[in-house]
């Protein structure tokens, strides 16, 4: 076991320097100057505009720390090996440097906001796994019941609804025509609700689409399990159904739900653009959008660095996890499909 | 950003694109189930809140003086700390401050500022001439401790007239050579070049007097600045989620507060905000333009605009900024001036004004808004709705319209799509398109399309532009001037004549003939048409029931220290 | 597509579904392929909603296509406005003349939805064509070679998962520039992985088949493997994916043009529509509920039509 996640982590390491060099790398392509950016509409000048490119190590300087000159009197553009190795070094002090536009360290912004994404991916992830398992035993069990037909139909809608227009009408609908939830925001002093009653809709939101396939899943595998010989024998020997299926079924068809929950968990904690701008909710999904589009690298680094390191240790959780919900997967160095 | 949200009237002079979202993670924590117990100074529940002041921002960019430039910042740095002079748009002239008074050399080289007697700052020190060199010297000098802590200030131009600003900047001295402070309450700024508008340039927030402390503690006072203005800050700034200032007790004006604080409640948006005011947690507060009708309804509009009072609680009023066309001059099409008429005259500024912003944004008639001094109404003689002459000038550029009524004329507007540009742009394509002109749309990011404007790599799209000082200069110099090309002036124009007369306007010291001189340029400026203005820009502000009064200038400064509440 | 959703999580489900099917075909020789359509048509006219589907899909493909025949004569342009009809038209509600109301340039809804609907269609059908393709190469590559062309290529699609999705498809926006075309390639781009893996198990699991090793024997080319012998038996599950993808990629395209990163104005894309109305929401509802209906019924035909391809090729997948 042990082993095993050692090499897990170890395997860690180049899918994380690849996605961290593939974002140094879009820095240099990506069209549009960050430091151009951070005057706007009103031009920077151009002392100010090479001190700033000095302090965010965008060009080469000599030891005294004034920057380099070529003949022509520009600046010599630090070379993208070196600002990453620079990156990965200050990443390793806990250092992720400042933001372009709003000089704050990074580690403080993402400090504030990532408690807000993961309070609303836990309350989602919550909700996602008592409404998708629940909905899918009952459709399971009931088998073209009533409530069969309308889990199934309700999951195919929410697949098919842009969860964002989801979330509009929900503001719309609670928010703005029966004034019992608050529309947007998380709380704070300035709101007239508790601050929980402010996660109602963006969890359901950012649930939404996710409990229709948990829900799904769940139905589909409780369906295959219940047709397994064991099963047949079991309902054979005269035991009641309920027994069978909790003490049977349920086990067995739950591992791939809860390898879903956990994997989809781990993309909640990345971050939910969409949710959060509708909802402007104060969480990292949004802050890293807006950074992108301000091509305020570091932020958009420090974020991706972030969510990527989460998701990896969300996704080794997942996968260690099975060896509890099921014996038969042991971690010895030939398991292929952990 | 500058122009991200079209619904907030004015959104800060820089990009604020890193604009952020509501309270941090510690006030959650903090805040979690208290709701109703706590009555801290900040606490924004309605009547609990005592004699403060809630007022809405967006998460500034800085509220230190060293960095302060878009509105938000501006808006508390203003709260905080008092600059030499201001201009007071009651009686239309600039005023001093922390100067009693000032005088000018002939040849508007040399400003003499007197400062005011016994001025403290929050901590106690005394507001000398020497605070106010320390604090432009740590503007300018990329050495100094803030500079060090959180890069280099983006509002060092505003002194780059003085003498020594070029030595200090390249961090050659830490001695700002033009300034000098003969005793403690005089300050003498010598410049390089004349500049008889400089007590305007010195109202501007950003050079305010900093105590000993801003260099000492840098970090500290970054965050938590302390100034010589009316209020002081209580506690510190929490990025993205609320700033709490007090009363200022020794404030040496007769306009002492008398409110007893103020609560700056940073939201992510207007629209958000909005629905915070609707809920009563809010004092002041913008409108998103689709609530205006409803603001002007249920609040009641101000008469002039700028001041609220019972039944009285919607501000509309102008201020100094322009909206417009920007265009590429240096290359075909837009290198024919008769184009660039034709287009501008082919815009009906009017609907535009009507149909998206309520009627709250003007009309366009040149590129001084009305409010600055100088401003003359129908300035530029193409900014104006008329067809027929449009399609009479694109007829003589030599684009006449075919059978079909097509010019063959195909244009390419660049613009960002985000902040409500979209709709604007979009209905300034439908009015192009009715002469006969076909337009494509170019929306790169606004990131990508700064390098465009910048290395004129364009035909023609959308800036907005406010003033730092509300003067005639502050519009014609930068964006119009050659020395300006390649930082403000995007349009790529360049005559001789407009910088002969810029530079000699600047040096007169005499206020209407420089005035005179200002009018000749906007003149020749007016029959090039190298821009095309627009709208003029105008708050829409609203205020609670509890508001007494109160008083939001022009340049959408908050007078805070003058507003009333009921009790 | 739910923000929080790399394709990885949605398509573990159909991988699972997929992989059986695939077995499924895989049992009948390339011969009995035939047939097998054959019996799946025939399956796939019972299932009611299917059908409906098809039909709601090629309406929606009809109404978008001859829209320049009818639907500017009747509700005006879907782009241009005017300053004038702009002032009289702005925000109607929806009435007998503007079925859908007007949004705020006074442009009718109906006319964009409609105009919308080339759009999403493009983008759902070229961005699946494009991650098809790329998948299946990649597939075919890390299947059928192996070794170190399955680990290079198994963990690129390790990495590309491992960004979060959305934030991905914004950035490659970034760096290609905004247009339609670009909308495709960023969309289709990312959709690869997940079908490379489906291709990837797919070509293990038949690799090791008799008539593979015989068509060997007999000299045939590794493409000519792959094309006659190893992509037939798959060609099922890839239709199923496929068809399912096309609702994923509309559903993608909207959430970019709703954050602004989508095709350039003033085309009319649903997920901008919504954009716009969404400072609307309180005076205006109808201008993001119109479009919003769209994608969904759209997104909903494309699923329920993959959701009976499923069932028809594989009969024993019915419950799912």
């Amino acid at each position: 076991m042990g082993k095993y996640i050692l090499k897990r982590v170890l395997q860690f390491i180049p899918v994380f320097l690849g996605v961290t060099l593939i974002l140094f790398a879009l820095q240099n392509i990506v069209p549009g100057d960050p430091i151009k950016l951070i005057g706007g509409e009103k031009a920077l000048t151009p002392e100010v505009e090479l001190q700033l490119r000095v302090k965010y190590h965008l060009v080469q300087v000599d030891d005294e720390g004034n920057a380099i000159l070529d003949e022509n009197g520009d600046p010599v553009p630090e070379t993208l090996w070196n600002r990453y190795v620079f990156y990965m070094t200050g990443l390793l002090q806990g250092d992720l440097g400042s933001s372009y536009q709003r000089k704050l360290p990074v580690t403080d912004i993402f400090a504030a906001k990532y408690p807000y994404t993961a309070k609303l991916a836990l309350c989602a992830i919550v909700l996602e796994a008592i409404m998708g398992i629940g909905a899918g035993i009952i459709s399971a069990v009931k088998r073209y019941s009533f409530w069969d037909i309308l889990v199934t139909l309700v999951t195919s809608v929410l697949v098919a609804v842009p969860a964002f227009w989801l979330g509009m009408l929900l503001q719309l609908f609670f928010g703005v025509q029966l004034h019992v939830l608050p529309i947007s925001g998380a709380g704070g002093t300035a709101s007239q609700y508790q601050d929980w009653v402010h996660y109602i809709l963006p969890a359901v939101t950012l649930a939404s689409v996710s409990t229709a396939y948990c829900a799904r899943i769940m139905r589909s595998q409780l369906l295959d399990v219940m047709n397994q010989d064991y099963i047949r024998t079991a309902k054979a020997k005269g035991l009641s159904n309920r027994a069978i299926i909790w003490r049977h079924a349920l086990k067995n068809a739950l591992i791939p739900v809860v390898t879903y929950i956990g994997v989809d968990f781990g993309a909640m904690l990345s971050g939910a653009i969409l949710t959060e701008t509708v909802f402007n909710w104060p969480g990292i999904g949004y802050e890293m959008f807006r950074a992108i589009s301000s091509r305020d690298w570091p932020i958009v680094m420090g974020g991706v660095t972030l969510v990527v390191l989460v998701v990896m240790v969300i996704n080794l959780l997942v996968d260690v996890s099975y060896a509890f919900l099921d014996p038969r997967i042991r971690f010895d160095s030939s398991n292929k499909n952990a | 950003m500058a122009d991200f949200k079209f619904h907030e009237p004015v959104m800060g002079r820089r990009a604020f694109v890193g604009g952020s979202l509501a309270a941090s993670s510690l006030a959650f924590l903090a805040a979690c189930g208290k709701k109703g117990g706590s009555s801290t100074a900040g606490s924004a529940s309605g009547a609990t809140s005592g004699a403060i002041v809630n007022y809405y921002i967006n998460n500034p960019v800085c509220i230190d003086p060293y960095n302060v430039q878009e509105d938000q910042g501006t808006q508390v740095s203003f709260q905080l700390f008092d600059a030499l002079t201001n201009f007071d748009y009651d009686k239309n002239e600039i005023v001093g401050l922390a100067a009693e008074s000032w005088d000018a050399s002939d040849d508007a080289t040399e400003f003499t500022f007197h400062l005011r007697k016994g001025a403290k700052f929050h901590n106690g020190d005394a507001v000398d001439a020497e605070a106010f060199k320390r604090a432009w010297t740590r503007v300018v000098y990329p050495k100094s401790a803030v500079a060090m802590e959180y890069g280099p200030s983006e509002v060092s131009y505003h002194l780059s007239l003085v003498e020594g600003y070029d030595e200090l900047a390249a961090g050659d001295t830490d001695e700002f050579a033009g300034l000098s402070c003969p005793d403690d309450l005089t300050f003498v700024v010598k410049l390089s070049a004349p500049y008889a508008d400089f007590p305007f340039v010195a109202s501007h927030p950003a050079l305010a007097p900093v105590p000993a402390a801003a260099e000492d503690d840098a970090k500290n006072f970054y965050l938590a600045p302390i100034g010589n203005g009316p209020f002081q800050m209580d506690g510190k700034w929490e990025d993205g989620q609320e700033i709490n200032l007090k009363k200022f007790d020794d404030y040496y004006g007769k306009n002492k507060a008398k409110v007893d604080g103020v609560h700056f409640t940073v939201q992510k948006d207007v629209e958000t905000a909005w629905k915070e005011f609707q809920a009563g947690n809010l004092d002041i507060c913008d409108v998103p333009v689709p609530q205006i009708d409803s603001a002007i309804k249920d609040r009641g509009e101000s008469k002039d605009g700028y001041t609220m009072s019972d039944g009285q609680h919607t501000l509309l009023g102008g201020e100094p900024s322009v909206y417009y066309l920007v265009v590429n001059n240096t290359a075909a099409p837009f290198d024919n001036a008769d184009v660039r008429r034709g287009v501008s005259m082919a815009i009906n500024r009017e609907a535009i004004c009507k149909t998206l912003f309520k009627g709250t944004r003007t009309p366009a008639d040149g590129i001084i808004p009305p409010g600055i001094d100088g401003y003359q109404e129908g300035a530029w003689e193409y900014s104006k709705y008329d067809v027929d002459a449009a399609k009479e000038c694109l007829d003589k550029a030599g684009y006449p319209a075919g059978s079909d009524g097509s010019r063959g004329l195909k244009l390419t507007l660049s613009y960002n799509q985000d902040g409500g540009h979209k709709e604007i742009m979009e209905s300034v394509i439908g009015d192009l398109e009715k002469v006969g002109l076909e337009v494509v749309s170019d929306t790169p990011e606004w990131s990508a399309l700064l390098d465009q404007y910048q290395q004129l790599d364009y035909q023609f799209g959308r800036l907005g532009w406010i003033a730092d000082y509300p003067i005639m200069d502050n519009f014609l110099y930068p964006l119009f001037h050659s020395d300006s090309l390649g930082g403000d002036n995007r349009s790529g124009y360049s005559n001789a004549e407009v910088d002969k007369g810029i530079t000699e306007a600047r040096a007169t010291v005499d206020d209407q003939e420089r005035l005179d001189k200002m009018h000749a340029v906007d003149k020749i400026i007016a029959a090039d048409c190298p821009v095309i203005p627009l709208m003029f820009y105008s708050h829409v502000t609203a205020g609670s029931d509890r508001v007494k009064s109160f008083y939001l200038d022009p340049q959408k400064h908050a007078y805070l220290n003058r507003t009333e509440l009921n009790a | 597509m739910n923000d929080n959703k790399t394709p990885q999580t949605i398509e573990e489900e159909n991988e699972a579904l997929l992989e059986e099917i695939h077995q499924k075909s895989d049992s009948s020789s390339p011969a009995a392929s035939r047939t097998l359509w054959g019996d799946a048509f025939k399956r796939l006219r019972k299932n009611k909603l299917a059908v409906i589907s098809v039909i709601w899909i090629i309406f929606v493909i009809i109404v978008a296509l001859s829209a320049d025949l009818w639907a500017k004569q009747w509700l005006g342009s879907p782009t241009a406005a005017d300053s004038t009809t702009m002032a009289q038209n702005s925000t109607l509600p929806p009435s007998g003349e503007h079925p859908f109301g007007t949004d705020a340039l006074g442009r009718d809804i109906l006319v964009r939805v409609i105009y919308g609907a080339r759009i999403s269609l493009s983008v759902g059908v070229m961005a699946t064509a494009i991650s098809t393709i790329l998948g299946l190469i990649m597939g075919a590559l890390a299947g059928f070679y192996g070794g170190i062309w399955d680990t290079i290529i198994m963990r690129l699609a390790d990495i590309f998962l491992a960004f979060p999705y959305v934030l991905f498809v914004v950035s490659l926006i970034a760096v290609l520039g905004r247009s339609l075309t670009n909308v495709f390639v960023a969309i289709g781009i990312l959709g690869w992985p997940s079908i490379a893996r489906v291709f990837r198990s797919a070509i293990l699991t038949v690799k090791e088949n008799d008539y593979v090793d015989a068509a060997r024997s007999m000299g045939a080319s590794d493409v000519r493997i792959i094309a006659r012998h190893i992509f037939p038996n798959s060609v099922a599950s890839i239709v199923v994916y496929a068809t399912m993808n096309i609702g994923g990629a509309i559903l993608t395209e909207s959430s970019l043009s709703f954050l602004g990163m989508g095709v350039v104005p003033p085309t009319p894309s649903w997920g901008s529509m919504i954009q716009d109305g969404q400072a609307y929401l309180q005076t205006a509802p109808w201008m993001m509920i119109m479009p919003g209906l769209a994608i969904l019924s759209t997104v909903l035909a494309f699923t329920l039509l993959g959701d009976g391809l499923r069932d028809a090729l594989d009969v024993k997948m019915k419950d799912a």
